[in-house]
């Protein structure tokens, strides 16, 4: 029987795409985020928050993927940047050929940043490339310090972490050293960051970085795809 | 979850070549997956099972997924071992500077066709 060699990587398809969206936005200047988390960490609040701080330093446009419904994509929109919102009806990740597609409806003109809301999901995201050049993975202190160990794949391939909802540290055990030994040996390059959305304690930092980081400062932001 | 949309890929990417080879039926595929790549190998082997017997063509094919282990090299100690639990510390030096250098691994190496008599005279498929 005929063997055939066929010697392809699986996604290559879904990197091809995403190599073209890196070069679109870099021919604009224009960086990219890919945020991921479990759901309900905290990634609509964070952007909420970040947009309303930055309003007046960076336009961000926003892709913000779900399953089902807009309603994050309006409290983006409400919070001030414009947004496309992406149903996948049930796929648990975002792929590049849905990004190619949201980007046909922003004017990428007007934008300083663009930032990817991926779907709230600790494992599948993490192996889909979307033609981003930087992936943030937050995380909540109550989904509990086991987290990094159990789901490595995910902090491997990010480059910044967002420790969030650290204001109810005094009312769950979680350990927070723990959390950073077991993320920095999985990832030693990766960037954190303390934060709690709600109180407002560690955005500024944050933003911050993030003006840097949208001006194409700070090139190195640890291992790459 | 991600496992179904995998094999979604890998039926596409078969199906394009077994084409291309002008195939009457694929009976096998050989995959390489990498031990930190994510992919749960039973779980994908039920999504391509399911996903192959709504093809015509690869209707009952068999998926062979050989798994590579997760290994990196150290640049300090000019050696390779194996990394545990996704931390690439160097067990000799526990230095961090290490390289991966398998294990991430999601590739189709090849398949096993069957031709229609009249095209098994075609001894080679387009590159």
């Amino acid at each position: 029987m005929p063997r055939v060699t066929i010697a392809q990587n699986i996604l290559a398809p879904n990197e091809t795409i995403a190599a073209e969206i890196r070069q679109t936005l870099a021919a604009r200047q224009m960086r990219a985020l890919n945020i991921m988390s479990s759901p309900g960490a905290g990634k609509t609040t964070l952007l909420e928050r970040t947009i309303e701080r930055l309003r007046d330093q960076l336009i961000i446009g926003v892709i913000e993927g779900d399953i089902e419904t807009s309603a994050d994509a309006e409290r983006i929109e409400a919070a001030g940047a414009a947004t496309v919102q992406i149903n996948t009806r049930g796929t648990c990740h975002l792929e590049a050929h849905m990004i190619r597609d949201a980007l046909a409806e922003i004017d990428l003109t007007r934008l300083d940043l663009l930032v990817i809301e991926n779907i709230g999901n600790l494992v599948c995201p993490a192996a889909w490339q979307l033609g981003e050049d930087l992936r943030v993975v937050v995380m909540s202190i109550t989904e509990g310090d086991d987290k990094p160990a159990k789901y490595p794949h995910m902090f491997a391939v990010a480059q910044v972490l967002i420790l969030n909802k650290l204001d109810l540290l005094p009312h769950v055990d979680y350990d927070l050293a723990r959390v950073k030994r077991q993320v920095l040996a999985i990832n030693p390059h990766l960037r954190i960051f303390e934060m709690s959305c709600r109180t407002g304690t560690g955005l500024d930092a944050w933003c911050e970085w993030l003006i840097e980081f949208a001006r194409g400062n700070g090139s190195d932001h640890g291992k790459g795809w | 979850m991600h496992e179904l949309a995998i094999a979604q890929s890998i039926v596409e990417v078969v199906e394009q070549r077994a084409s291309e080879c002008r195939a009457a039926r694929v009976k096998c595929v050989r995959l390489q997956v990498g031990e930190a790549s994510g992919i749960v190998a039973d779980s994908l082997q039920f999504s391509f099972t399911m996903l192959a017997d709504l093809s015509p063509i690869l209707a009952g094919a068999r998926l062979t997924i050989a798994s590579t282990p997760h290994r990196a090299h150290c640049r300090q100690c000019a050696r390779e071992f194996a990394v545990q639990h996704f931390v690439p510390q160097c067990p000799t030096c526990a230095t961090w500077s290490a390289e991966i250098v398998s294990g991430t691994e999601l590739q189709i190496l090849d398949m096993e066709i069957e031709r229609s008599e009249e095209v098994v005279r075609v001894s080679r498929c387009p590159e």
